[in-house]
C-alpha cells in the first residue's frame, strides 16, 4: 500500500495482547491513527487445499480444526451442509443436544472474547473472574461430548453421545452457578467508571459501515444490525429466539451484547433440557454427491461452507467464509481509523472478537 | 558446588517466566495454554509467570505447524530469548504437523527443524494440566548447575 | 526513518488468497463488469490491497452487488460510482467523482449515451491501472 505519511507504528506479530500472530501497521499524525494496514499469512494452513479430495469423514475433523475456540459450530455447520445435500433426517433429541453443545460452546467463546478484552484494558482481576468461569462452561461441555476442545460431537443422522438425567442435573446446577457469576461481572462491567472511560465512545462503528464491510455476529448486532442465522434455523425457531440488538457500536456495546447472549444462551440450553424430546438420538443416512452453501451462526456470526461432493461422499470442492473475515476487515480499516490514541488500538481490535485461526483457514 | 550456585538454584526454580509463539495453529492449543491462567489452574502459585515477551522469557511454548511467514522469524524470536532457555512444543502440530501434514498444505512442520525442543507435549490439544506439569518438568533440567555445566 | 522492521515480501501470500474458490470468481467477476483481463486486476489488487481486504473481498463484491448505486443516478449506476470507491475500493474517491461528472455531462450532450458510458469505463481502467 502507498504511504502518507511519516509515523509508522507496526504492532505485532507477537504482541502481548494478542493470542494469536497478527501484524497491524499504523500510519499514525501524532496519536491519531490514520491509516491501518493488517499482514496476515502467519496462520496460514490451506485447510481448504486439504480438504479438497477427502471423503467426508476425514473434512469432518479437519473441519473442527479451522478454529479450536468455535469448533462446535464448525463441526455443526459441515454437517448440516452434508445432511442437506444428502437429505438425512436428524432426530428431534439430537437436534435438541446440538443445540445444548453449540450454546456452551458459544458461551465459552464469548467469555473469552470478554476476557481478552479486559484482560487488554489491564481489569485483570475481572479478566480472571471470567475465565473461571469459562472453566465451569468448558466441564459441561466435557460432561457431555468427553472432550474440551476439540469434541467432534455431531455426526451426518445425529449426535455421539447421549445426556443421561443425572448430567442434566448436574449441568442445570452449574448453569445456575454460571448464571448467578456472570450477572455480578456484568454489572462490573457495566458499573466501573475506568471501564467506561476506556470503552465507552472508542471505536465507533456506525451502520452504515457495518453494512458496507458486511459485518456480522456480535460486532454487527452492537452496531444495531439485523443479523442473526438462528432466528432462521428450526431448532432455535422452535425455542422461541429472539436477538439481542444495540445501537452505540462502540467497544462497551460489543462487549455487552456478548454479556446480554450468555444469559440468552443459558436460557436457551435450560428450555432445551426441559423440553428435551425422547428417542432414538441417532439415524441413518447414505452421503451423496450434490452441490449446497449452507450458514450457520457462529459465536463471531455468520459461518458459511460451500461445499460439493461427488457420489462416494468425497470432498471435490469447499470454500469456507468464516465471520471473522468481514469483522477483522471491517474492525482494521473503520473502527481503528481515526482512534484518538495508539493505547486504543489493541483494545479496539480485541473488542471486535479476531480469530486470525479462523481468518486465514 | 558454590553458593552462590544454590542460590541461583533455589532463585530459578521458583521464577519461571513463559512466552508462548503461535507459528500456525488452530487456536485449540492456544486457549489451552491460556485456560492455564485461569485461577483453577492456578499457575503463579508455581512460580510460572506468563507474559508475551520473548525478551525476558526462560521458557517458549511453541504451538502450531509452522507457517510460511514464520518459516525465518521462529529463528529470530528464539535469538532474543537470553540464556539459559528452553522450548516446550505444545500440542501434535509442532511435533508431527497434526492433521494438517498433508498434500496441499501450506505449513512445514515439524518446529524442530528450526529450533531445538526441549520438551513435547502430544495431544490434540493437551490438558492444560499436562502442559503445566511439562513446564514445571523441565525447567530444573535446564536451569540446575546452568552456570557449572557451561563454564 | 520510515521502513518496517522485518519486512517481507507478500506477494505470494497474496496470490494464495486471491487464487482460492470463492475469491477466484469474485475476481473474475469485477474485471468482467471492469472489462479488464483478470491477471491485471489480480496484480493491481496484490499491489493496493492489504491481506484482510482480499480476504474480504468476496463478501463486499457481494455487498457492493445489494446495496451500492441506488437506481436513482442510472449513469453512476452504470460506471459502478460506489461500488469501486467505497466496496471494492480500487479507484480514488475524487478521482471517481470528476469522471462521474463528466461522463454525465457528456450524456446529456449529443453524442450518444452508450459512448459516454463506454468512454468512462475507460477512463476507470485507466484510474485504476496508473
Ligand atoms: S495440536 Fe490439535 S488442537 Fe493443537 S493446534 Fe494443532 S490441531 Fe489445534
Amino acid at each position: 500500500m502507498k504511504k502518507t505519511v511519516d509515523v509508522s507504528i507496526p504492532l505485532g506479530p507477537v504482541h502481548p495482547c494478542w493470542k494469536e500472530p497478527v501484524r497491524i501497521k499504523c500510519e499514525t499524525a501524532g496519536e491519531r491513527v490514520l491509516r491501518t494496514e493488517v499482514e496476515l499469512g502467519y496462520m496460514k494452513k490451506g485447510i481448504e487445499r486439504i480438504m479438497r479430495g477427502r471423503p467426508w469423514q476425514e473434512v469432518m475433523f479437519l473441519a473442527e480444526r479451522v478454529c479450536g475456540i468455535c469448533s462446535v459450530i464448525h463441526n455443526m455447520v459441515f454437517i448440516e451442509a452434508m445432511e442437506e445435500i444428502s437429505e438425512i433426517a436428524v432426530p428431534p433429541r439430537a437436534a435438541y443436544l446440538r443445540v445444548i453443545v453449540n450454546e456452551l460452546d458459544r458461551m465459552a467463546s464469548h467469555i473469552l472474547a470478554n476476557f481478552s478484552y479486559c484482560y487488554t484494558i489491564e481489569h485483570e482481576t475481572l479478566a480472571m473472574y471470567l475465565l473461571n468461569t469459562r472453566e465451569t462452561v468448558l466441564d459441561n461441555l466435557e460432561r457431555l461430548t468427553g472432550s474440551r476442545i476439540n469434541t467432534a460431537y455431531m455426526i451426518p443422522g445425529g449426535v455421539r453421545f447421549d445426556l443421561l438425567p443425572e448430567d442434566a442435573a448436574a449441568m442445570l446446577a452449574d448453569l445456575s452457578k454460571v448464571e448467578d457469576e456472570m450477572r455480578r461481572y456484568t454489572g462490573m462491567f457495566e458499573t466501573g467508571p475506568l471501564i467506561a472511560l476506556r470503552s465507552k465512545g472508542i471505536g465507533v462503528m456506525d451502520r452504515e459501515e457495518a453494512i458496507r464491510a458486511h459485518t456480522v455476529g456480535p460486532t454487527a448486532r452492537a452496531s444495531g444490525v439485523v443479523c442473526d442465522l438462528r432466528l432462521r434455523h428450526p431448532t432455535y425457531r422452535e425455542l422461541g429466539f429472539t436477538q439481542v440488538t444495540r445501537t452505540e457500536g462502540d467497544n462497551f456495546a460489543r462487549i455487552m451484547v456478548r454479556f446480554q447472549e450468555v444469559f440468552q444462551s443459558i436460557d436457551l440450553i435450560r428450555k432445551c433440557i426441559e423440553t428435551l424430546p425422547d428417542g432414538p438420538i441417532r439415524g441413518g443416512g447414505l452421503c451423496r454427491a450434490g452441490e449446497t452453501s449452507y450458514a450457520g451462526e457462529a459465536p463471531r456470526g455468520e459461518l458459511t461452507y460451500s461445499i460439493k461432493t461427488d457420489e462416494y461422499g468425497r470432498v471435490v470442492d469447499i470454500a469456507i467464509r468464516t465471520p471473522s473475515i468481514m469483522n477483522i476487515e471491517a474492525c482494521a480499516h473503520s473502527m481503528i481509523r481515526d482512534v484518538t490514541s495508539i493505547a486504543d488500538v489493541t483494545s479496539t481490535f480485541i473488542s471486535s472478537d479476531p480469530c486470525i485461526a479462523c481468518n486465514e483457514r | 558446588m558454590s553458593i552462590l550456585q544454590e542460590i541461583k538454584n533455589a532463585v530459578r526454580s521458583r521464577s519461571i517466566h513463559v512466552a508462548y509463539v503461535d507459528v500456525g495453529s488452530c487456536n485449540g492449543c492456544d486457549i489451552e495454554v491460556l485456560a492455564c491462567l485461569a485461577p483453577r489452574y492456578d499457575i503463579e502459585q508455581y512460580g510460572i509467570y506468563v507474559h508475551n515477551n520473548p525478551r525476558e522469557a526462560d521458557v517458549l511454548l511453541v504451538i502450531g505447524s509452522v507457517t510460511p511467514q514464520w518459516v525465518d522469524k521462529l529463528r529470530d524470536i528464539w535469538e532474543k530469548i537470553p540464556e539459559p532457555k528452553a522450548a516446550v512444543a505444545i500440542g501434535n502440530c509442532p511435533i508431527s504437523g497434526c492433521v494438517y501434514a498433508r498434500r496441499g498444505t501450506l505449513t512445514t512442520p515439524p518446529v524442530e527443524n528450526y529450533i531445538p525442543i526441549a520438551a513435547q507435549v502430544p495431544g490434540c490439544p493437551p490438558r492444560p494440566t499436562e502442559i503445566l506439569s511439562a513446564i514445571l518438568s523441565v525447567a530444573p533440567l535446564i536451569y540446575k548447575d546452568y552456570e557449572e555445566k557451561h563454564r | 526513518m520510515t521502513g518496517y522492521l522485518y519486512e517481507k515480501d507478500l506477494r505470494q501470500m497474496k496470490y494464495n488468497i486471491l487464487t482460492s474458490t470463492k475469491h477466484d470468481e469474485a475476481v473474475r467477476a469485477i474485471a468482467r463488469r471492469l472489462g479488464m483481463s483478470n491477471a491485471k486486476l489480480r496484480m493491481v489488487m496484490i499491489r493496493r490491497f492489504d491481506m484482510s481486504l482480499l480476504e474480504n473481498l468476496e463478501s463486499r463484491w457481494q455487498m457492493g452487488q445489494q446495496h451500492a448505486d441506488d437506481d436513482s443516478d442510472p449513469v453512476a449506476k452504470d460506471l459502478g460510482c460506489e461500488l469501486f470507491t467505497r466496496f471494492v475500493p480500487l479507484v480514488d474517491p475524487r478521482v471517481m467523482q470528476t469522471i462521474c461528472n463528466e461522463t454525465r455531462a457528456m450524456t446529456g450532450n449529443e453524442s450518444s449515451r452508450d459512448e459516454a458510458i463506454a468512454r468512462g469505463k475507460a477512463r476507470i481502467r485507466e484510474a485504476i491501472l496508473s
